[in-house]
């Protein structure tokens, strides 16, 4: 750019001394001229007297844009003065006529030095970019530069143009001069990284050399890019390509951040009824550990009812048994829960929970005689209320094994649950057959998975259909303290 | 039958723009103006003019976007664009017709030259 502003003033002593030429034919001809010609001089003179102090600047200053839309509009009166002009005013004629040519040969991008710069073109990914700043033709330089190489140019003159126009709209990359009057780039920069939504916008901000401490202040405040003015336009195509990478990966990792949430949703509705909150964290986080395809685990299975629970729920109303039933069970899922267990469903007044699924742990068999006897001990609480309420004090038994079952997601295709299979369920529940109000009894198996201390009572053997040796089942009576 | 409705001048250079309307008027082209591409686009949709002549620098929305812009929006694509571009850009005149453009006058204009191509535009 430069380069092609040298060649201009060189030639515009030409053109400057055709200008005072022409201004001087005029002033001594003009009495003759037509009303409109009389403007359209005065039109050209102005055009001259903005090109005269336009030259005056020293070179760098000079916008090119500005120039050449100058000569422009100088040449475009001279053209229209000379075809309006009577073939009596030679003199003006010839005047107007050595403007022109001098205009053609100072003519910014007459010469081949202009547009000479870096023709390096960097390919990217079109973008929407926001360019701030508070001069005119830096913005005008950057909309063009990038806009010519396919991207998306809105500009802003002040902070709060740039705040509007982010709100308007998706922007990609945000190019920020940090020197502007009103609110300024860092004051821009800091409620873009406050904003939920326009955080992860990549900022690249823009500032003279000697402003590197306020550089420094945005790249810790979170802008991702900087150039210092003035700055090789090449350059900044490749600091917004990068930018506009950035952004596309943050879009889709975010894309893939609201699918994961997603189906963490998906999953906590369907299983938050039967995990506690823990389990479905457990699983959320080590999704390989879950297959629900079914799956043999070894697992300590309770089961839990109310002793002679039929019989008593003959003699109450129906809003009764279930206002007795919802208490119970409300408060032996909340202790089943707090112990990590999953409950498998409920039947009437039955409960049936396993341990160790879906997500297996050392301490299953622990956890569940643990439960069992909090769950006891929460009877007389309930008890309590019956009472109070004129309903019968109820009595719960309580078994547990622990063996082999296939879990996973059973059923047909239009109602599935998670749930289990196997013979040691069928132990349990035979187990369950034997045990008396308020006692807990577990099987052999679960005795010997035990890790903890437990006060254990008698056992006694029973005999199950449809295998041949007896279990041995033991009484639980606390925990060893 | 030519399309009689106004012609659109896009630009932001108050001199260079005065300059233009009075050659055109002159020339009895029926000329209004807009100073930016967003100012544009709401010209072209509320006075639907015959043509458009859109220099390409131009602030708020550049003449490129503007040109876009203008070729997604149905109710205005029909509207053909002259773009007005810096003489020695090579590379301006072709994103211009990239952009959509129908034509291109290089600055400063051939006077005579953009009247023919306004008059073809407005026949199309």
């Amino acid at each position: 750019m430069t380069g092609s502003n040298h060649t201009i003033t060189q030639s515009s002593d030409l053109l400057l001394r055709a200008l005072v030429e022409l201004r001087d034919t005029f002033a001594a001809t003009q009495e003759h001229l037509p009303a409109e010609s009389l403007e359209d001089f005065s039109r050209l003179f102005e055009g001259g007297n903005r090109l005269e102090a336009m030259l005056a600047r020293a070179t760098a200053d000079i916008d090119n844009h500005d120039l050449m839309n100058i000569f422009a509009a100088i040449r475009g009166y001279a053209e229209l003065l000379q075809e309006d002009l009577d073939a009596q005013q030679v003199q003006l004629s010839d005047s107007l006529a050595r403007l022109l040519k001098a205009l053609q040969s100072a003519q910014p991008g007459s010469g081949k030095s202009r547009d000479s710069g870096d023709k390096r073109v960097i390919e990217s990914e079109p973008g929407y970019i926001l360019a701030v700043d508070d001069l005119k033709e830096n913005r005008e330089l950057v909309a063009r530069n990038l806009s010519r190489i396919g991207h998306f140019v809105v500009t802003a003159a002040s902070g709060e143009e740039a705040l509007r126009a982010l709100e308007q709209s998706d922007v990609d990359v945000v190019l920020l001069d940090l020197l502007m009057p009103g609110m300024d780039g860092r004051e821009v920069l800091r409620r873009i990284k406050e904003h939920p939504d326009w955080r992860a916008t990549p900022v690249i901000v823009i500032s003279g050399q000697q402003d590197m401490d306020g550089i420094i202040e945005c790249i810790e405040a979170g802008a991702d890019d900087y150039l210092f003015k003035p700055f090789n336009q090449v350059l900044l195509q490749a600091r917004i390509k990068a930018g506009i990478e950035r952004k596309r990966w943050h879009d889709r990792e975010e894309q893939y951040r609201q699918q994961l949430e997603r189906n963490e949703k998906f999953i906590r509705a369907t299983f938050g009824r039967y995990l506690s909150d823990e389990i479905v964290t457990d699983i959320l986080e080590r999704p390989e550990g879950l297959e629900l395809g079914g799956d043999l685990r070894r697992v300590t299975i309770m089961m839990s009812d109310i002793r002679g629970f039929t019989t008593l729920s003959e003699h109450l109303a129906p809003a009764q048994v279930v206002t007795m039933l919802n208490r119970y069970l409300g408060a032996m899922t909340d202790i089943i829960m707090a112990h990590q267990g999953t409950i498998d469903e409920f039947i009437g007044d039955a409960i049936l929970a396993v341990f160790g699924a879906p997500q297996h742990r050392d301490d299953d068999a622990d956890r569940a005689v643990s439960c069992a006897l909090e769950m006891q001990a929460a009877m007389a609480q309930i008890n309590e209320v019956n009472e109070a309420e004129g309903l019968p004090v109820i009595k719960t038994g309580i078994a547990l094994n622990t063996g082999d079952v296939i879990a996973g997601n059973i059923g047909s295709e239009r109602r599935s649950k998670y749930g289990f299979v196997g013979h040691a369920m069928n132990v349990t529940s035979r187990i369950e057959d034997l045990t008396a109000g308020g006692g807990i009894l577990v099987s052999d198996s679960t005795l010997q998975s035990l890790k903890g201390d437990f006060l254990v009572g008698d056992c006694q053997e029973l005999k199950v259909k449809g295998i041949e040796e007896s279990i041995v089942v033991h009484q639980i009576l606390g925990s060893a303290l | 039958m030519t399309n009689q409705a106004p012609v659109l001048l896009v630009e932001d250079n108050e001199l260079n723009r005065d300059m233009l309307v009075r050659r055109l008027n002159r020339a009895g082209v029926e000329v209004i103006v807009a100073g930016d591409g967003q100012q544009a686009l709401d010209a072209m949709v509320s006075e639907q003019p015959r043509v458009v002549l859109m220099d390409m620098n131009l602030p708020v929305l550049d003449g490129w976007t503007a040109c876009r812009r203008a070729r997604e929006d149905p109710r205005i694509s029909h509207i053909p664009i002259i773009a007005l571009t810096a003489h020695a850009m090579e590379s301006d005149r072709l994103n211009a017709l990239q952009a959509g453009c129908d034509d291109y006058a290089t600055k400063p204009v051939d006077f005579p030259g953009l009247l023919i191509k306004i008059e073809k535009l407005s026949r199309a």
